[in-house]
This record gives C-alpha cells, sequence and structure tokens, in this order.
C-alpha cells in the first residue's frame, strides 16, 4: 500500500519538528527516514503511524485520507526503539495479542492463532524460545519478536523506529541484514527511521535524508551517495573534505587548482563550498597545470586495505584527508613531510548560503 | 561451616554477617521480644481458660468487626487508590500537587482528630449525617462508621504504592497494544493491570494491616456498643482497664496470629503473581 504525506507541519511549544514536509512512499517499497537525531524522523513516523497528530497536513493510506483515523484502525505494524514487548506475557502471548484483542466475530479460533503465531516466529527464527518471557531474550532476539508481533496483525504498512538502534555493532550488522531478506519475502512497504548513514545506504531502496524539518534530498542509495542534492547531504554521507573557495565567472578557484560550475557563469567573485570525498583524491608527484593543488604530507595511517593521509594545503589552512589503494600508496612511496600534489576526481560546489564574514 | 562459608562467599559485596547480625538484633529489640512477651504474658491463663477468653460472643463480634471493617476498608481504598494514582499521575490540571499533599494528610493527622472530625460530620446532626438520616443511612456509632474511619486511614497506602509503578509504565508499551489494535479498556486490562497488580496487592496489605491495628479515630465514630460496634483493639483496653491483663494479651494474641496469618497469605499471592507474570530470573 503506498502512503503519501502531504504538506504536514509539526510543532512542539517553539520548536519546529517538521516545516511543511510532502513525501511520497511507494507500494512494497522499504524507506529509510536518515538524519541527525532532532531532525524530525521520528515526528514523521509517529504522525504516519498515528501515534502524533500533526498541527497541518494530510497523511493518506492507498490514496485515501487517514489523517483523523485512530492508530487502531490504521493496521499499521510499529515497532520500537526499545521493543515495547509485553514483560508479563510469553513470546508466543506477545506474537498472540493483536489477534488476541479482536472483536469476538473476527477473531481466529485457538488453532488458527496458534498456528499463526508459529509460523511468524520460524519466520523469525525464533520458534524455539516460544516460553520464555521478554526479560530472558537479548536484545537482538527481543526486537525480532517484537516484529514478528507487528506483523501478526497483517498490517499494510511496517514502520521501524530506530530498529536496531539499542542493539550492539554485530548484532546491529546481522540483523539489518536480516531485515532486507524479510522485506524481499514479504513486500510490505516499510518505511525505518535510523541516523546510521551505513544502515541506511545499505538496507534501503530509497532513503529520505531530513534536516532540521524539512527533507534534504529523496533518492536511491546511490543518487543521494554519489549526487548529494545540498552541502548538508554531502557532509552527512560519509566522509567527506571540505573547502572553502570563491566561485567567478562560472570556475571556482582553489589554490592553483580551477574547476567549472555549471550554471554560474555570471556570478561574481561569491563564496564558496566545494566537496570532494576523500577516495576521490588522486596523488601525483608532479602538478598539472590548473588541476590540481600543492600540499604537504602530515600523517599517514597505513592500516588494513586502504591507506589514510592526512595532508596540509600549502596555500592555505585546511587539512585534506585522502583515501589511496595499497598498490597506488607503494608506486607513489609516500613519506611524512614530503610535497605532493593533490587532484580530486569529482568534486562537488555549492554557493555558500551564508558565507563567513572575511 | 562449609556451608556457611559456601553461602557467605556467593555475595561480592562487604559486611554481610554484620549487617545481618544487627538487623536480627534490631528486631529483635523493636518487634520480636514486645510480642513474644503478650506470647509469655497469654500463657498464664491455662488452655481452656484462654479458649473461653477469646471465644466469648462480645470477642467473636469483636474480631468480625475488626477484620471485617478492614478488609472492606482496604477493598474500598485498593479501587480509590488505583483511581487517585492514576489521575495523579496521568493527567495534569491546576492544584494537582495540592491533591498529591493532601493524599499523606491520614498519614499526618492525630487519629483522635480524625475519629472527632468523622463522628461530627456523620453525627445524625452533623454535615452531612443530616442528610443522610431521612434516607434510613446510620453512619456514626455503627459499623458503618467503622468502616469509614477505617477507609480514611488506609488512603495514601494504595495511592504511594501504585503511584511510582505507574509513573515507571513507558508509554510506548500503550502504543504498541493500540497499534495491534486493542482498545483503550483492552489496553488497561491486558497490559497494565498485570504489571500493577503487585503493588495494588502491597497497598492491600498495608492498608489492611494498618486498619486492623487502627484505635483512636475507630473509637469515636464507633459508638463502642459491644456485640455491634466495638473493635478488638477496644475490647484490649476495656479488659485492661479491668486488671485483667492475661485476658487482654489473649485476645491480643488471637489478633497477632489471625493478622500474621492474613499477611503471610498475601505475600504469597504476590509472590505468585510476580513469578507468573514473568519477573523472575531464567
Amino acid at each position: 500500500m503506498s502512503i503519501e504525506v502531504r504538506n504536514i507541519n509539526k510543532r512542539f511549544g517553539n520548536f519546529t519538528a517538521l516545516n511543511n514536509i510532502s513525501l511520497d512512499l511507494p507500494s512494497g517499497e522499504l524507506t529509510a527516514l536518515l538524519g541527525p537525531s532532532g531532525c524530525g524522523k521520528t515526528t514523521l513516523l509517529r504522525i504516519i503511524a498515528g501515534l502524533e497528530q500533526p498541527d497541518g497536513g494530510n497523511v493518506l493510506f492507498h490514496g485515501k485520507d487517514a489523517t483523523g483515523s485512530h492508530v487502531r484502525e490504521r493496521k499499521v505494524g510499529f515497532v520500537f526503539q526499545h521493543y515495547a514487548l509485553f514483560r508479563h506475557m510469553t513470546v508466543f502471548e506477545n506474537v498472540a495479542f493483536g489477534l488476541r484483542v479482536r472483536p469476538r466475530q473476527e477473531r481466529p479460533s485457538e488453532a488458527e492463532i496458534r498456528r499463526k503465531v508459529h509460523e511468524l516466529l520460524e519466520l523469525v527464527q525464533l520458534d524455539w524460545i516460544a516460553d520464555r518471557y521478554p526479560a530472558q531474550l537479548s536484545g537482538g532476539q527481543r526486537q525480532r519478536i517484537a516484529l514478528a508481533r507487528a506483523l501478526a496483525v497483517e498490517p499494510q504498512v511496517l514502520l521501524l523506529d530506530e530498529p536496531f538502534g539499542a542493539l550492539d555493532a554485530k548484532v546491529r550488522k546481522d540483523l539489518r541484514r536480516w531485515l532486507r531478506r524479510l522485506h524481499d519475502e514479504l513486500h510490505i512497504t516499510s518505511v525505518f527511521v535510523t541516523h546510521d548513514q551505513e544502515e541506511a545506504l545499505e538496507v534501503a531502496d530509497r532513503v529520505v535524508v531530513l534536516n532540521k524539518g524539512g527533507i534534504e534530498q529523496v533518492g536511491t542509495p546511490d543518487e543521494v551517495y554519489d549526487q548529494p542534492a545540498t552541502p548538508f547531504v554531502y557532509q552527512f554521507l560519509g566522509n567527506v573534505n571540505l573547502f572553502h573557495s570563491r566561485v567567478h565567472d562560472g570556475f571556482a578557484k582553489i589554490g592553483e587548482l580551477e574547476v567549472a560550475v555549471d550554471g554560474h557563469e555570471d556570478t561574481q567573485n561569491a563564496a564558496a563550498l566545494a566537496y570532494v570525498r576523500p577516495h576521490d583524491i588522486e596523488i601525483h608527484r608532479t602538478p598539472e597545470n590548473g588541476s590540481t593543488f600543492a600540499a604537504t604530507v602530515v600523517h599517514i595511517h597505513a592500516i588494513g586495505p586502504i591507506v589514510r593521509l592526512e595532508l596540509a594545503r600549502a596555500d592555505a589552512t585546511e587539512y585534506v584527508e585522502a583515501e589511496l589503494t595499497r598498490e597506488r600508496f607503494r608506486e607513489l612511496a609516500l613519506k611524512e613531510g614530503e610535497e605532493i600534489f593533490v587532484k580530486p576526481r569529482s568534486l562537488r560546489v555549492f554557493i555558500d548560503p551564508n558565507p563567513a564574514v572575511a | 561451616m562449609a556451608v556457611l562459608r559456601s553461602w557467605k562467599s556467593h555475595s561480592v559485596l562487604p559486611g554481610f554477617g554484620l549487617a545481618l547480625g544487627f538487623t536480627i538484633l534490631y528486631l529483635s529489640l523493636i518487634v520480636l521480644i514486645p510480642l513474644s512477651a503478650t506470647f509469655i504474658k497469654t500463657a498464664e491463663l491455662g488452655w481452656g481458660e484462654f479458649w473461653t477468653a477469646v471465644t466469648t460472643p462480645r470477642a467473636l463480634a469483636s474480631y468480625r468487626l475488626s477484620f471485617g471493617a478492614a478488609a472492606i476498608g482496604a477493598l474500598l481504598n485498593t479501587g480509590f487508590g488505583l483511581l487517585t494514582a492514576w489521575v495523579l499521575v496521568r493527567y495534569t490540571f491546576p492544584g494537582k500537587r495540592l491533591v498529591d499533599a493532601l493524599v499523606d494528610l491520614p498519614f499526618a493527622l492525630p487519629t483522635a482528630v480524625a475519629g472527632i472530625a468523622l463522628t461530627a460530620i456523620y453525627a445524625p446532626n452533623g454535615w452531612l449525617g443530616q442528610w443522610l438520616e431521612p434516607l434510613g443511612v446510620k453512619v456514626a456509632f455503627t459499623p458503618l462508621g467503622v468502616v469509614i474511619a477505617l477507609t480514611f486511614i488506609g488512603l495514601p497506602f494504595v495511592v504511594r504504592t501504585v503511584q511510582p509503578v505507574l509513573e515507571d509504565l513507558e508509554a510506548e508499551v500503550e502504543e504498541a497494544a493500540a497499534c495491534l489494535g486493542a482498545s483503550r479498556w483492552q489496553t488497561f486490562a491486558q497490559v497494565l493491570m498485570p504489571a500493577l497488580w503487585p503493588a495494588l496487592i502491597t497497598g492491600f496489605a498495608l492498608a489492611f494491616a494498618r486498619a486492623v491495628g487502627e484505635y483512636g479515630s475507630v473509637i469515636f465514630i464507633a459508638g463502642n456498643m459491644p456485640l455491634i460496634s466495638e473493635i478488638s483493639p477496644l475490647l484490649i483496653i476495656t479488659k485492661l482497664e479491668q486488671y485483667d491483663y492475661a485476658g487482654a494479651t489473649a485476645i491480643a494474641v488471637v489478633m497477632l496470629v489471625i493478622s500474621f496469618a492474613l499477611l503471610l497469605l498475601i505475600n504469597g499471592l504476590q509472590w505468585w503473581i510476580s513469578r507468573r507474570h514473568g519477573k523472575r530470573n531464567p
């Protein structure tokens, strides 16, 4: 089932949590709402679920306005960061809860409930702990039970609020792959909230990057990583080098380096920010006219398959981080303190919206 | 010795021996020795005399009233205490802190003051009594008055035991229940109440125990008619005034034994419930 979010606004006192958000979530996709804490991602998820009411705007399920309908009627499965399992019920009863609270006419028979719960527990691979209580389970097991419980009511939409946030790194990684596989099996429209860019990029079909109550970019993981729409997205997704630069007559200058900036042919001497990822930097022994700038090697971290260099620009007090493959590093035979030339393979330039007073 | 060492070494916390020793000494001085004195004094009576003293119609009526009224009062407090705690935790309203403080007043008030105040209000010519009298409801100087007095002094117990538990319940659990399609009532009955039962039972036990031992407030409102509105503690005082010390302690012993048995039963019930609700360790 598709979800449409139309012009949602939400304020908490003086704080604007969501500022006129519109978003389409197509049927059957796994979407990540990604952003730093306080960006409004959880609030948006709770509004979609009906746990929170927006101050303005609409939520449409399959084209029908669901804004006014109660969370009970929306048929959403919600998974909480801290599991929210019923402590006094066994795993089996937790999963069965959504079936048992149905009105008498719609309630399945006891045998049917039993069959269904065991089916779900098999799906989350925890059939063998049906008789335990939540307190006796590990974090990862609890979250899988919470997921089975949410799926028991056959929701049209599955919403997950930082589902792996409370788990340790190893379990987190296993569980997110497992969630991806589960989604590929069930094809239920799913939205999950996360502040972990790696998680969003690895698991989701589509990533919605949020910041300060607004949407920065919507796209596939490749799109948001390779073509960030805003400086925020560039900085939030992965490591990035930032150069302060100026754009003049369609060109940005960084030291000796000049790059053409599309759409700014008439811009005169505007402050700009240029971004390049560490793995998009080439290191050369000799300068290339107009496409390199000089720098000194400050530090070399040669651990693992990637060699990380810390470079200091010769003409400014900015530091640059570069990542080289081991072979390239050996070819160059770099030492700390040597002068080299930096050539960014792909550089994105944004005009600085609020330049510092020079 | 080996046994001793083996369960002592289980604890990483130091001072087990000292702490336990002090606790036993303290409990002996404060609780066990005074209580055992009642048993020793009672032993002055022979078995037959004891049995006659504690099974007079007047004594039997007083047990019925004392334990019956205490149980009814504690039950009323369990229901209304839960409601009060719920209102205090879940809603914000002007004067909430004042209401919160008001709950503790029955603790602080001298019980005689409470008794006199209640009597003045519920007497046939009192503020409330004058309206109840034409309806045929007599409160002051009847067992009903005893129930009211015992309800009054037991009010804080359930509120104060349930309140912190209710505050600790995560809102997420209720949201989860709502997402799964549970109605408000189903969420309350199947998700909240199981978590509240142990606290409710503790509150009931405390209110009940307090009410069984209550004296000051009751004697003013009860009218103290033998066989009708005379509570056991008053019967004990009456016997003391007649220099019948052994007879007084005999009734005290009966009260002690019944109270102890009931509290033990309630504790057992609580243990059983919390075990059923999965607080046990694997």
